[in-house]
């Protein structure tokens, strides 16, 4: 297998520079620049708009050694965003095949502590490596993502050790062109704080931060509006 | 009673019609009204993760463009049919981009629901669901997609759903069953 050359950072986040997924995927890249590769970045919001958009991010695509594709769940699978810029590219390296095939990486993250709301998004993305003609190179998953508050990886000290830990680990057998070991893929998937915990400050202290930006937004009074209910009321 | 049909097809695609056609019929026949909304021609943009429907403008998006009626009909419909091509296991993008859309009518809070943490829910009550994919590669993703189908219903707590793939190698002829057996699960038809 060839030493992969570059490194593509594709982020499905609407967020883009300000996402959680950045930060994750970031923290990656930057370990392989380390050992040598050279990085790309691209946000797939900006490039899906249109034609010369979407032909950038074939090009970007079909050049890179490395793509790690980094992205937020949303409705329990991918943004729309994100999944057109996979139909793209699964139909135009179907219908023109290429002789490179990218090591693809997921980083999937939510603002859910348990793994299993990312399982079905986590298929949908082998899926996709499959049928666009990529190679499988691991997954990370990250729940909790809210408690990153899409600040880099390296200034949240302690509770992110393991996914730093696990991503330094994944560095090491990527650059070589491999795939992740699945150690390296446990261990950066592991939760933040024990599960029990994640649960119950999500449920308590979330409750205050929705309240709080609500607040800042003088938008509190309404927060359990049912604006399209009246008309609906005689229907059941 | 009030049905509508979002229609995620990418493009002209005879066996999604096919099935669209079959459902206006059926539950015509049973006295529905139906609206049937093709996506694709909708300007819908993609939601933006900036939660404004639930900490700026509670229960209404945002962005002021087809999204806001989808939130809308969902709510005031008695049964919301999601059609659609199977794609790497889950959704079009065309029938996502409204899906995503759809966050307002759940609250920011969190609960614990069957033993995981789910965002809690807006209204009393939401329409049955019925969920339809087709599928160019037997089966292969079926399981996927059913799969998909039950973590939405966990969050959208349907009073009956059911999901079902037609495999488009099939006869056209065998959709008007097909959907009549998926009708009869969400309990739309005798």
């Amino acid at each position: 297998m060839n030493q992969p050359e570059t490194v593509l950072l594709l982020n499905g986040s609407p967020k883009c520079e300000k996402s959680n997924s950045r930060q994750i995927g970031k923290f990656l890249v930057d370990r392989l620049e380390e050992k040598g590769l050279k990085s790309k970045e691209a946000f797939i919001v900006r490039l899906v708009k249109n034609s010369q958009g979407s032909e950038k991010l074939l090009r970007l695509v079909n050049t890179a050694g490395i793509i790690v594709f980094t992205t937020p769940l949303y409705v329990d699978s991918l943004p729309s965003f994100t999944i057109k810029a996979m139909e793209v590219i699964r139909d135009r390296r179907v219908a023109e095949p290429q002789v490179e095939s990218p090591l693809l990486v997921a980083v999937i993250n939510c603002g859910f502590p348990e793994k299993e709301h990312m399982e079905i998004a986590l298929k949908i993305i082998k899926n996709f490596s499959e049928e666009a003609n990529l190679r499988w190179g691991g997954a990370i998953i990250v729940g909790m993502g809210m408690a990153l508050n899409g600040e880099p990886l390296s200034e949240k000290k302690g509770m992110t050790r393991n996914l730093t830990k696990g991503l330094s680990l994944a560095a090491v057998a990527l650059a070589e062109g491999q795939p992740i070991p699945s150690e390296a893929e446990k261990l950066a998937s592991k939760s933040f704080l024990p599960l029990f915990l994640e649960k119950t400050m999500l449920r308590a202290f979330g409750k205050r931060t929705w309240n709080n930006q609500a607040k800042a937004n003088r938008a509190k009074p309404d927060m359990y509006a049912r604006p399209y209910e009246s008309l609906n009321e005689t229907q059941y | 009673m009030k049905a509508v049909i979002f229609n995620g097809a990418r493009e002209d695609d005879s066996v999604i019609s096919a099935i669209e056609s079959s459902l206006i019929k059926l539950l015509g026949e049973n006295g529905w009204a139906i609206e049937a909304i093709h996506l694709r021609e909708k300007q819908i943009g993609g939601c933006l993760g900036c939660f404004g429907c639930w900490v700026k403008t509670p229960g209404v998006c945002v962005i002021d463009d087809y999204g806001r009626e989808v939130a809308k009909k969902i709510v005031q419909s008695n049964l919301m049919i999601w059609l659609t091509p199977v794609t790497f296991g889950g959704y079009s993008s065309e029938l996502k981009k409204a899906l995503d859309r759809s966050i307002p009518i759940l609250l920011p809070y969190f609960e614990s629901y069957k033993g995981q943490i789910h965002h809690k829910m807006r209204y009393d009550k939401y329409p049955k669901l019925l969920v339809i994919g087709t599928e160019p590669r037997n089966n292969e993703y079926e399981e996927t997609f059913l799969a998909l189908t039950e973590r939405n219903v966990l969050n959208l707590r349907p009073p009956k759903h059911a999901t079902g793939v037609f495999q488009k190698n099939e006869n056209l002829d065998k959709t008007l069953p097909f959907v009549e057996d998926l009708l009869r699960k969400v309990e739309v038809v005798p």
